[in-house]
């Protein structure tokens, strides 16, 4: 009898509990799947079947802040969106790319940004907020986030489970209600221009490390490889675009010309474009930059000038 | 491991309680304590005291080679390795009779919610209740669930968050300036304090959710007016088994005053090594004892018994010094306990005690949350500091609405607030 008490009131108790589970999942996935903030923006054009375009640029924050999309589409005629993922190397950018033809029309050309870091892979789920709105039993997000630490089991497949401990996005979602971000506001088809001038990450990157040596993952080359293979044969066109970085930057990194020389591998095995901007003037112009790696918004627009003159002039959308 | 040690203990005790030659039984426990301690010795310190002997050699200017072992340390072997010695010493000692039920004597051993982190058991206190018939008890199952609920709280909440914080600054400590790295050891604090409670209230809970009443081995030790004060509520079970099974056998106490100097070094320097193989415990042991002596010598050491400022919302300006003097002087120890190394511990020590104490903090602003929630934990405990566990009071005399509505509200706390999945810190002892 006692026994029974107390399994009645645990389930009374629980009723509440499960109801709120249930209803605080709705809630706050629908809000984070209508949200025009950062990451949450392109993954809901996405998901929502918006970006539907000719041309996709593929990237790290380098592709985001550096491509503009508007830019692109008025030279060439073409509808374009940038999906380039802050903080984040080609595991997830293929993830995009996967989820990106899931949803969305092909498009005909990729241009695929790469970086010294796009074949290596970190060990946290950089921003994993981003993914909490797509991840509930999606097996997709969860073979591609699984292996970094961040999210386990559960988390992909209970309800509301991931969101503990998130205080700071639900916030965002309760601040949203009251005042919504304005579409574009945050980001224009993908793109996000910074209008930052020049900061000290190459002199404090320099205070700890006087040069730096990049990691190649194997795996991380394998899936490059793939990820060329599948697109060619589902007539895909792709080229490769090793966007500026400020030339004093680039002694930086030890193996650097390594690195490059993969990408040149890659374009000769596949017989395709590498445009490679390291040596142009925008490269060794320091009011263009705001860091090393990363254009303001006036080197942005001058190099998406740039990238569409030469891909014009050089007829490679005809190839 | 645990089944050696529970087989050896069993087949000891049978044959402590049939002997009477005190040779004989003197042999019997020293077979105990060898195999025990040995044990521990092995999987726990044995490459501490090559490194040890082999740094001694170097220093002399002597180069030997030695082979280290890369040996994994048994889940909770400082433990039960405790658990079962105190049950033949007390066997030994006729204060219990040995027990003939293997199952109740393995039940003992590994009781579940204890078994890897503590409270380490006393066999007159657990042993018995494995042989009792237990009845479902809806308020013990009730309060066991509550104990539970507050246990997460602290672990989930406060504990990993402030865990966040303590190991980025403790691992990045030369990148800080003192304020911050005085702050990284105040978050230290609190995590050391709520990781392990938080284990222990969930242990007690679950326990007494079956019916088991398991000892205390926490009594708000950062309440403590003075330092032996803070070690009779800071993790009670092994204070206490060093206190009976270490302490008192050396005379605890008594004796001149070389005695009472010895003695107290050696309980804290061995509680220091219990944690683990590593200088900095054994400086963290030292520290502790340079604190409790002075009270020992003169006579002071048990002047605060009771519940501070009991009855009282406030405590008075004299009990609250108390109590931060007390507090600072922990802070200062849990710097060695924490550091990785003793040269780190002092290179944290000098930035805290040089002009950068009075910098600005630099952490991100979110580090305000943390303290809030700790500030705001440190309340709750205060206003329950007379009880159990600090929402014990939250008993059936309160109206039920209002009762839920606390409970659902701890839990909401838990799903916003909870720090990213730590490891329980006494795991690794």
């Amino acid at each position: 009898m006692i026994m029974k008490k107390l399994l009645l009131s645990v389930l009374y108790f629980s009723l509440p509990i499960l109801l709120f589970i249930f209803l605080a999942e709705w809630f706050l996935t629908n809000q984070l799947r209508h949200s025009r903030h950062g990451e949450y923006s392109v993954w809901n054009d996405v998901f929502d079947s918006r970006v539907n375009s000719d041309i996709v640029v593929y990237g790290s924050s380098r592709a985001m802040v550096h491509m503009d999309p508007g830019i692109i589409s008025d030279s060439l005629s073409l509808s374009c969106y940038n999906l380039g993922i802050n903080g984040h190397n080609f595991w997830l950018q293929y993830l995009r790319h996967k989820e990106l033809l899931k949803y969305n029309t092909k498009p005909k050309l990729i241009i695929q940004s790469v970086d010294v870091f796009t074949l290596t892979k970190r060990p946290d789920l950089f921003n994993s907020e981003q993914f909490l709105p797509y991840m509930l039993k999606n097996s997709e997000v969860e073979k591609a986030t699984k292996s970094y630490k961040g999210f386990n089991y559960f988390d992909y497949h209970l309800p509301l489970l991931r969101y503990a401990g998130k205080y700071k996005t639900i916030g965002t979602i309760f601040k949203d209600l009251i005042s919504p971000v304005p579409i574009d506001s945050c980001r224009y088809r993908g793109y996000a221009p910074q209008d930052q001038t020049w900061n000290d990450d190459l002199e404090k990157a320099r205070l700890r490390f006087s040069t730096f040596r990049v990691d190649i993952d194997t795996s991380s080359v394998q899936l490059f490889d793939r990820f060329i293979r599948e697109c060619l044969s589902n007539g895909i066109d792709i080229k490769i675009v090793y966007t500026p970085e400020y030339k004093v930057g680039q002694d930086f990194v030890q193996n650097r010309d390594e690195i490059l020389g993969i990408f040149i591998k890659f374009a000769h095995k596949y017989n395709l474009t590498f445009l490679d901007y390291s040596n142009d003037s925008i490269s060794f112009e320091k009011k263009y930059f705001y860091n090393a790696s990363h254009l303001n918004r006036k080197g942005s627009k001058l190099f998406t000038a740039k990238l569409v003159s030469d891909i014009k002039k050089n007829n490679f959308l005809g190839k | 491991m645990v089944i050696y040690s529970t087989i050896v203990d069993f087949v000891i005790g049978i044959f402590l309680g049939k002997e009477t030659n005190p040779i004989k039984r003197k042999l019997l426990l020293s077979i105990s304590i060898i195999g025990n301690l040995g044990l521990l010795v092995f999987f726990k310190y044995y490459n501490f005291f090559l490194d040890s002997f082999v740094d001694a050699f170097t220093f002399f200017g002597y180069e030997i080679s030695t082979r280290s072992l890369n040996v994994i340390l048994p889940v909770g072997i400082s433990f039960y390795t405790f658990q079962t010695l105190s049950y033949g010493i007390d066997v030994y000692r006729k204060q219990i009779e040995p027990t003939r039920d293997f199952i109740a004597f393995s039940a003992f051993v590994t009781f579940f919610p204890q078994l890897v982190a503590g409270p380490i058991e006393r066999a007159s206190n657990l042993l018995p209740q494995f042989y009792k018939h237990r009845f479902f008890v809806y308020n013990k199952a009730i309060d066991g669930l509550r104990q539970i609920l507050w246990g997460l709280f602290k672990k989930v909440v406060i504990a990993d968050n402030a865990a966040e914080y303590a190991n980025l600054i403790f691992n990045n400590s030369a990148e800080y300036t003192g304020s911050t790295l005085a702050l990284g050891v105040f978050f230290f604090s609190i995590q050391i304090y709520c990781d392990f409670s938080g284990y222990s209230d969930i242990a007690i809970g679950t326990g007494r959710l079956f019916g088991f009443d398991l000892m205390r081995n926490f009594n708000f030790p950062y309440f403590s007016r003075d330092i032996a004060e803070f070690w009779r509520r800071w993790h009670i079970s092994l204070s206490t088994w060093f206190r009976d099974y270490l302490y008192y056998p050396l005379g605890g106490s008594k004796g001149n005053l070389l005695n009472k100097v010895r003695n107290t070094f050696i309980i804290f320097l061995v509680s220091g090594f219990w944690h683990g193989a590593n200088w900095t415990f054994i400086i963290w042991g030292a520290l502790n004892a340079i604190y409790f002596l002075p009270l020992l010598l003169l006579k002071k050491n048990r002047t605060y018994l009771g519940i501070v400022a009991e009855g009282k919302i406030f405590p008075t300006f004299r009990e609250f010094t108390s109590m931060g003097i007390t507090f600072l002087l922990t802070l200062f120890a849990w710097i060695f306990f924490r550091a990785n190394s003793i040269d780190h511990a002092f290179s944290i020590i000098s930035e805290i005690f040089s002009g950068s104490f009075f910098s600005p903090i630099e952490l991100p602003k979110e580090f305000l949350v943390a303290v809030g929630l700790i500030v705001l934990f440190m309340m709750i405990e205060w206003l329950g500091r007379a009880n159990q566990y600090a929402i014990a009071k939250l008993g059936p005399g309160w109206p039920k609405g209002l009762r839920w509505a606390i409970y659902y509200s701890i839990m909401l706390a838990i799903f916003l607030f909870a720090g990213n999945g730590q490891d329980f810190i006494y795991f690794q002892f």
